[in-house]
């Protein structure tokens, strides 16, 4: 089951249902976290990084397995994890940071799938096609979201006090939402300090701020590997969401998509991230309430024609985006 | 050492892949690896295809066109329209897959990337584009077709012996389709008044321009040439395999690695990376497993861009 | 900033030998040499094509030199980094003005001070007070540096919306603001007016007479080159074909027939 599809109800009455809702909310949530990395590295470092969803599949898979194979505590598997892929974007950045904007963004692409691949193909390691849930011990199972089960469990119920039947979601969307707002508080800080000036001035022009001193291969190597933690957590939220963890999961259409959050709210901003991500995720989801008498597969289709759409139209019309300025619009020379 | 490399490359790469063949015949025995080559000579031409145009358009106008694997796919739904549904022979299909590929391309320059370039679109503006165009056309076929595989009416049993290696007959259509195309693209390009003009854009634009080429009408040209290639490639790859709406993403990335392989803008260098580079991805499969060697395409590609950006076949220029 | 540091006395501040840069077949550089003086000012001119701004990438660090050596305050630099060639103290600017367009003028000052805690990621995190109070030193400085060349009022203004020459002058603000020993400047008078030029040597010679700088410049502007430069140094065809006083070098034989002659 890839992100793609939400598995609920058809039916106009399903509009007002917050359990759909929810559900839109935490797959937002998750790109918007994925995108705010994105937007680190294109809005504000010049980096066009095409590699998120590699990033994601590290992080989940690294968890999955530290948790499942390893035998480590998920609280412990967590953090492991994130370090784990944010090695790897050190070891994919520096042999490639140093190439030409587009090669960069072809190199990070061929890296994701090669992640993506292995994922599938190295069986014993990551389970191939069937993916990762849970291990069978005879009689006793480990699921790698066993943890964030108790811990949601009992913020459920905590919320029973005063709502009836909470929505099971809830819990996760939370977490994802709060991590989202850090994010977003986190990186406009850092924006503003002599570090992120030295990002922009990257951006602008590399030979200029090479030329002032600053090694900008570190710069950006930084600016990766920021954006490696935040896929890394986009993939602990995906995974805990689908409650798997499947090679399906983190094709490259999860990048392109992305890249659609991102121009759709702008680049050089974050808070644009946030909106974009809520405002595409509506929009895709949205085509399920339209009474339409067609198939399931022709929604899906109608899913891919609106991102094809929003991007083709942005692109042409508006790159700046929702709020974008025009003269950042320096989308590559 | 390093200076040689620099100077020869293309010496020192087959050099290498000579020594690996080598090394395979020795551990793996001639006819195994005579019958890999074969079959990755299949998969090669429709790399080599691929890629040719694709290198061209990229060379000359600097888009990095994401779409063009769905191209592919295009040809190979339209081939399937022709060849299944109306039960046209395949050879119709062909033809006719090749000229919608080529229709389709020219739209997206006249619509498309000529406008934007008007504009004074940046490449990764561009490269969005041609994202979205990919969604476009893929949502397209899985609108008209859905997401179940298809074939085309093409012989899948019967196959062909010679020299002990057998090949089946269809992969031997693709192989002599294929390569008699290819010919006749290298010599188009390599003789052909057009062929030098594609050459000169792609060297520098600006330089042509001064030097007084229609560069308008030229590009008009390459995108037809690319697309009715691309078609080419897609119906062969749907002969072959089979018709998923994925087509066109799996191929992307293979296409890619053999237009950097040979250097972007080079035509006759993404022509012989594409071939090399099939024959490499099946030659794999005597070392790993046969699942794995799709993975080691993309590796290749990625060491390749690492050491050397410009390509086997490119010239050294800032990278 | 006046004393190089670590460097015998009356040892030249730049040493370049012999560096020869190829490209594809063309030499483009081919074993040019000469020695700037500490405190000088060095213009280094020659027909178009004769490899100046080559030779200047490749002292630089922005073009990989074949051969050769560079010899900066006695320490050999070929091929080093460009960063890390301008924290040492040799600093460039672009024949293009490189003013960091989307970015307002005070940060591209701030942006190029050197010493600035606020660069390392681990100091955000665990020296926020000490990053902040250098941001003011910094920022304060840089106002300095704005109003020596009648800036400052510009200073929150978008890069981009100066003036070209404007923007040439910020150009070199910033570069100061390194404070370099040794000042490198690809053409500077390319595409100002006369009255900003005029001013634009005035900061020079000001800057060598109350800190000491060093600069090197390329120019074609012979009357700037005559009046402006203790040293001259003249390239042709890649390579380094006379040095000495202006006076000297207008009447050496084999300059004007590098001007006048086949190698333009």
């Amino acid at each position: 089951m890839s992100v793609g599809a939400l598995p609920l109800a058809v039916t106009f009455e399903a509009f007002t249902d917050i359990g759909f809702w929810s559900g839109v909310l935490v797959v937002a949530g998750i790109y918007a976290v994925v995108t705010l990395g994105l937007q680190l590295n294109v809005g504000f470092t010049g980096i066009v990084n095409f590699g998120q969803a590699g990033f994601m599949a590290v992080g989940g898979y690294s968890m999955a397995i530290l948790v499942l194979e390893a035998g480590l505590s998920f609280w412990l598997a967590l953090p492991i994890a994130v370090l784990v892929t944010m090695g790897f974007g050190l070891l994919i950045g520096l042999p490639s940071l140093r190439l030409r904007g587009d090669y960069f963004a072809i190199v990070t692409l061929a890296m994701a799938e090669v992640v993506r691949l292995v994922a599938q193909n190295a069986r014993d390691l990551t389970g191939g096609n069937k993916g990762l849930y849970c291990e069978f011990e005879g009689v006793n199972q480990t699921c790698f979201d066993d943890a964030w089960r108790s811990v949601s469990d009992s913020m459920l119920g905590f919320f029973e006090s005063f709502w009836s039947d909470p929505e099971p979601l809830l819990p996760l969307l939370i977490v994802i939402w709060v991590t989202v707002v850090l994010g977003v508080v986190a990186l406009t800080y850092l924006q503003g300090t002599p570090w992120g000036r030295v990002l922009r001035a990257v951006r602008e022009d590399e030979d200029a701020t090479r030329a002032l001193g600053k090694n900008t291969l570190l710069y950006k190597l930084q600016s990766l590997m920021i954006s490696a933690l935040l896929g890394a957590l986009a993939g602990f939220f995906l995974a805990l969401f689908l409650a798997t963890i499947h090679p399906d999961d983190y094709e490259p259409i999860v990048t392109f998509f992305a890249f659609g959050v991102l121009i759709l709210g702008g680049l050089a901003n974050y808070k644009g991230v946030v909106v974009g991500a809520i405002l595409l995720w509506t929009l895709l989801e949205g085509t399920r309430f339209v009474e339409l008498p067609i198939s399931e597969e022709k929604t899906a289709a109608l899913r891919f024609a609106i991102v094809g759409a929003v991007l083709i139209g942005l692109m042409a019309f508006r790159p700046q985006g929702l709020f974008g300025k025009r003269e950042e619009m320096v989308l590559g020379d | 050492m390093k200076d040689f490399f620099d100077a020869r490359p293309a010496l020192v790469a087959f050099g290498v892949l000579g020594l690996i063949a080598l090394a395979l015949v020795v551990a793996e025995g001639l006819h195994d690896v005579a019958q890999a080559s074969l079959n990755g000579l299949t998969l090669g031409t429709i790399y080599a295809l691929g890629a040719v145009g694709l290198t061209l358009v990229y060379g000359i106008l600097r888009l990095v066109n994401f779409a063009h694997g769905d191209f592919l796919a295009f040809g190979a739904y339209i081939a399937y329209l022709v060849n299944v549904t109306w039960g046209l022979p395949l050879a119709a299909a062909i033809v006719v897959a090749m000229a919608a590929t080529a229709l389709l391309g020219l739209a997206s320059e006249r619509l498309m990337w000529g406008p934007m370039r008007e504009k004074g679109a940046g490449w990764l503006q561009l490269l969005l584009m041609t994202i979205g165009l990919a969604f476009v056309i893929r949502s397209a076929i899985q609108w008209f077709w859905g997401n179940e595989i298809r074939t085309l009416d093409v012989n899948v049993t019967d196959s062909v012996e010679f020299l002990g290696l057998r090949i089946g007959q269809t992969e031997l259509m693709v192989v002599v389709v294929g390569i008699a195309v290819l010919v006749g693209v290298g010599l188009v390009v390599r003789f052909s008044l057009l062929g030098k003009r594609m050459r000169a854009l792609s060297d520098s634009l600006a330089l042509a321009e001064t030097a007084g080429i229609d560069t308008k009408r030229v590009i008009l040209y390459t995108w037809l040439f690319a697309g009715a290639l691309a078609g080419l490639a897609g119906v062969l790859s749907g002969a072959l395999t089979n018709l998923r709406p994925e087509l066109g993403f799996e191929l992307l990335l293979p296409i890619f690695a053999a237009v950097i392989l040979g250097g972007i803008g080079n035509p006759f260098g993404a022509l012989s990376a594409g071939l090399v580079l099939g024959v490499v991805i099946e030659l794999s499969t005597l070392v790993v497993e046969p699942r794995w060697k799709l993975t080691f395409g993309f590796l290749a590609l990625i060491i390749a861009l690492v050491i050397r950006p410009q390509g086997i076949f490119g010239q050294a220029r800032a990278a | 900033m006046t004393e190089p540091a670590g460097q015998a006395q009356g040892a030249p501040l730049l040493r370049v030998e012999g560096v020869v840069k190829r490209f594809g077949g063309i030499h483009a550089v081919d074993g040019a040499g000469f020695e700037v003086a500490a405190g000088s000012m060095t213009a280094l001119i020659g027909p178009n094509g004769a490899g100046k701004t080559t030779l200047f990438n490749a002292i630089t660090g922005f073009a990989r030199a074949d051969r050769g050596s560079v010899r900066f305050s006695g320490e050999e630099v070929l091929n080093l980094p460009a960063y890390a060639i301008a924290r040492r103290g040799m600093v460039r600017t672009f024949q293009i003005t490189k003013a960091l367009e989307a970015m307002p003028v005070i940060d591209n000052m701030m942006l190029a001070a050197p010493d600035q805690l606020g660069e390392r990621f681990r100091n955000l995190v665990f020296h926020p007070r000490a990053v902040r109070r250098r941001e003011r030193e910094v920022q304060a400085q840089a106002m300095e540096v704005l109003e020596f060349f009648h800036l400052a009022e510009h200073a929150d203004a978008y890069a981009g919306t100066l003036s070209g020459g404007q923007r040439k002058l910020l150009e070199l603000a910033r570069a100061l603001m390194t404070e370099p020993q040794l000042l490198l400047l690809d053409e500077p008078m390319a595409g100002i007016n006369p009255s900003l030029g005029r001013r634009l040597l005035e900061y020079l010679q000001r800057l060598r007479a109350e800190r000491g700088t060093t600069i090197l410049y390329v120019e074609h502007d012979m009357e700037v080159v005559m009046n402006h430069s203790d040293l001259v140094v003249v390239m042709a065809e890649g390579r380094t074909i006379a040095t000495g006083e202006p006076q000297a070098v207008r009447e050496d034989p084999a300059v004007i027939d590098a001007y006048l002659g086949g190698a333009a």
